[in-house]
């Protein structure tokens, strides 16, 4: 078992040095190549090397400060904060990312071979000061974030980054190529003055001047890179010291108090249980995640078409959304583990927490999805898509809060071992991304291509009140058949929960 | 207390049974628990004590036998069985991202208790269990003693005839223990019934199992010398909860 967690490890390390190297040689070869309109090169290096130098800093901060020398080791040491402070900035340049950032940030010397010797030599100077830059801006942001990170809402936080940072990434197949395109043709001169302005782009900038013979540019921008290093190197030693005298667990989250104000939901059951959803939704860190995620997939995906000039996705944003939102949210009982027992215990509240958790994904998901249907179909001015839209996304909020629940009760799925999401889960989201859709959208959708096939305007808008009715019925079938599964079946829901 | 519901014991099982696979969790048991008793169940971890619990409050359905509350079967009439108890788990979730006050304040609702009053009893509670410096703090950064009396404090808030509590002294500090019994000594005096399970009274001359009415089980000094070592120092828990009392 160990010795099989061990080679899981080997398989992930040498995969993700596979990945690192790729994007450094990748990077090295973007200095290399030779672009049509004067400047992209380093207008590109430019936006690469922002790139790495994002990746030096957030990376101890999504992974947790695990670097070989803990800044906590030397909190009972009788070291001066000055000397320490130094040791271990000089420690921190032992650390093998090194060599794949000099592959990468090497980008600059091949950018400036393609102007002349001194324009070579100029990128030799900016590659030694952006992996200096690089290492000490990831020691000081440690320093300055770790207190946080080492907490539990540090966690939360890291969690939340992380899962932006895959989204991002996963959407980054779609816009890198925008930018690039952008960027080679000049069409972008914001995006290229955005960055070269930044730091990680002084080094560029330098090269890029030394081949114009601009000797005065590129002496500023090596000047500036070198006094960045310094500022950063002097607010070091504070910092440290600050980290080292911080307590590790942080503050404690306050939560507002229960009885501030007159309430807003009824206090009855079904509030009680609407008001402590609510307060989950925004809380909990698995669910504000499942929330993000569907807001920057169903948002970007739309937008980042509309960037490249496509904008008949754009009314479909709000759906997509809602879609995601709701395949996240297949698993209500699973996700909360045992603490269903409370729901069980008290007589007669399986009703009640049914429609609670109904009423409350509705309203955290129902507006969201609406506003961002409707902004986005007028923003596109795909005036065509009124009534696609209009059939679509009430119908699928509505049965799809229905769907949920029955959903939730047939297919628990418990927690992984270390509190995660298990690979049952996540198959399931996924099958849901497909059945939830399908399910809620049948009626609607038939008349709607009907209607588009058959050139009838008046069948398309029939798709509107057809749509909702059957999620009208959908919802109301699915939430009596779950609360009838809770009531008769809520102990054997129960063990699934408990025994995992 | 709630004065309605049923009569006879505060618990009874009869020919309770639950098999886990080839394993005989609970075999056939018999037992019946007066009102106004503070009721014991005592063993080694895997004794089965969880398990029977878990089927006297309506968590785990048995194999065979029933379970009747003052009278009312947990089984076939859960809902009037379920009024009448209050219950602390071991060892299960909380919705963790809440602050104590608004756990109580979500079950409060949820048993249909005015606002008002859930209000009012969440404020002693969280005062008698000394919980009121940490009310605004969610219950996932509480300690296992805090998490114990916040779970107690809502096996107490609807008032109910008969608290069953699943190991309440286990992982908790001595002076936590202290205040939960002398609540649970007050409830008892007010006409309430307590079961309770627990695997850490089983000491040197105890038997591996022993269950029974708190003045048989004792028999010789045992386990009141297993209480005063649990509990030792000052006792909080003393004030307020006029509701408690019928």
């Amino acid at each position: 078992m160990r010795r099989a967690t061990s080679g899981r490890r080997w398989i992930g390390v040498a995969l993700l040095a596979l990945l690192v190297t790729l994007l450094a040689v990748t990077t090295l070869l973007a200095g290399l190549v030779r672009y049509r309109y004067p400047g992209a090169g380093a207008d590109v290096v430019a936006t690469l090397s922002l790139g790495w130098l994002l990746g030096w800093i957030a990376g101890p901060l999504l992974t947790g400060d695990d670097a070989a020398l803990r800044m906590d080791y030397f909190k009972l040491l009788p070291i001066p904060p000055g000397r320490l402070a130094r040791a271990m900035l000089g420690a921190a340049f032992a650390n093998v990312s090194l060599v794949f950032s000099l592959i990468a940030f090497a980008a600059l010397i091949a950018l400036g071979t393609r102007s002349g010797v001194a324009a070579a030599l100029t990128g030799v100077a900016a590659t030694a000061l952006d992996l200096m830059l690089a290492v000490v801006a990831s020691t000081v942001a440690i320093a300055a974030f770790g207190p946080t990170i080492s907490s539990r809402r540090g966690r939360d936080f890291g969690t939340i980054l992380l899962a932006l940072t895959i989204t991002l990434l996963s959407l980054a197949s779609g816009l890198v190529p925008l930018v690039a395109k952008r960027l080679t043709d000049g069409h972008s001169p914001v995006l290229a003055a955005v960055v070269r302005i930044l730091p990680s782009g002084w080094g560029a900038v330098a090269v890029d001047a030394a081949g114009r013979r601009d000797w005065g540019l590129a002496a500023l921008a090596l000047g500036g890179l070198v006094a960045l290093i310094v500022v950063l190197v002097v607010a070091w030693p504070p910092l440290l010291a600050r980290r080292l005298t911080m307590s590790a667990g942080g503050g404690r989250q306050r939560t507002h108090a229960a009885r501030t104000g007159e309430p807003v939901l009824p206090s009855t059951p079904l509030g009680a249980v609407i008001g402590k959803e609510l307060r989950l939704y925004s809380r909990s860190v698995l669910r504000s995640v499942m929330l993000m995620i569907s807001f920057l997939v169903g948002v970007l995906v739309g937008v980042i078409s509309a960037l490249g000039g496509k904008t008949e996705g754009l009314p479909f944003a709000g759906l997509l959304f809602t879609v995601i939102a709701a395949a996240c949210f297949t698993n209500f009982y699973g996700d909360d583990g045992t603490s269903l027992w409370l729901t069980l215990i008290v007589p007669g509240a399986e009703r009640p927490d049914v429609r609670g958790r109904v009423w409350a994904w509705f309203l955290v998901v129902g507006p969201a999805g609406l506003l961002i249907t409707a902004v986005f179909t007028v923003i596109s001015g795909q005036t065509w898509s009124w009534p696609w839209v209009l059939a679509g996304e009430p119908a699928l909020i509505i049965g799809s809060a229905g769907l949920l629940a029955l959903i939730g009760v047939v297919s628990v799925n418990a927690p992984d071992a270390d509190g995660g999401p298990s690979p049952a889960r996540v198959l399931k989201t996924h099958l849901a991304l497909i059945v939830i859709p399908v399910v809620t959208l049948f009626p609607a959708a038939v008349l709607l291509f009907a209607g588009a096939a058959g050139h009838s305007l008046w069948l398309r808008w029939l798709a509107v009140p057809v749509g909702l009715a059957w999620a009208a019925w959908l919802c109301r079938y699915s939430v009596l058949r779950a609360q009838r599964r809770l009531q008769t079946r809520g102990p054997e829901i129960f063990a699934r929960l408990r025994t995992s | 207390m709630v004065t309605n519901g049923g009569s006879g014991p505060a618990l009874e099982f009869a020919g309770l049974t639950k098999r886990f696979g080839d394993n005989v969790a609970v075999d056939h048991i018999d037992l019946v628990v007066p009102p106004g008793s503070f009721f014991g169940l005592v063993g080694p971890n895997g004794a089965g004590k969880t398990t029977s619990l878990s089927m006297a409050v309506g968590l785990l359905r048995p194999d065979g036998g029933t379970v009747r509350i003052f009278g009312r079967d947990v089984w076939a009439d859960p809902v009037a069985a379920k009024a009448l108890i209050g219950v602390l788990p071991d060892g299960l979730a909380l919705p963790d991202r809440l602050s104590g006050r608004e756990i109580l304040l979500y079950l409060g609702l949820l048993r249909g208790m005015p606002r008002e009053v859930v209000l009012e009893r969440a404020d002693e509670l969280l005062r008698v269990l000394e919980l009121d410096g940490a009310e605004g703090a969610p219950v996932v950064d509480y300690s296992t003693g805090m998490r114990k009396k916040i779970t107690l404090a809502t096996a107490l808030l609807h008032s109910p005839r008969l608290l069953v509590l699943d190991e309440p002294f286990e992982a908790v500090d001595p002076v936590s223990a202290a205040t939960i019994r002398t609540i649970l000594q007050r409830f008892v005096a007010a006409g309430g019934s307590v079961v309770f399970s627990s695997h850490v009274m089983v000491i040197a001359k105890g038997k591996v199992l022993a269950s029974g009415p708190l003045d048989e089980v004792r028999g010789g000094q045992a386990l009141e010398d297993a209480f005063v070592h649990i509990v030792g120092a000052r006792a909080g828990g003393t004030e307020g909860l006029s509701w408690l009392a019928s």
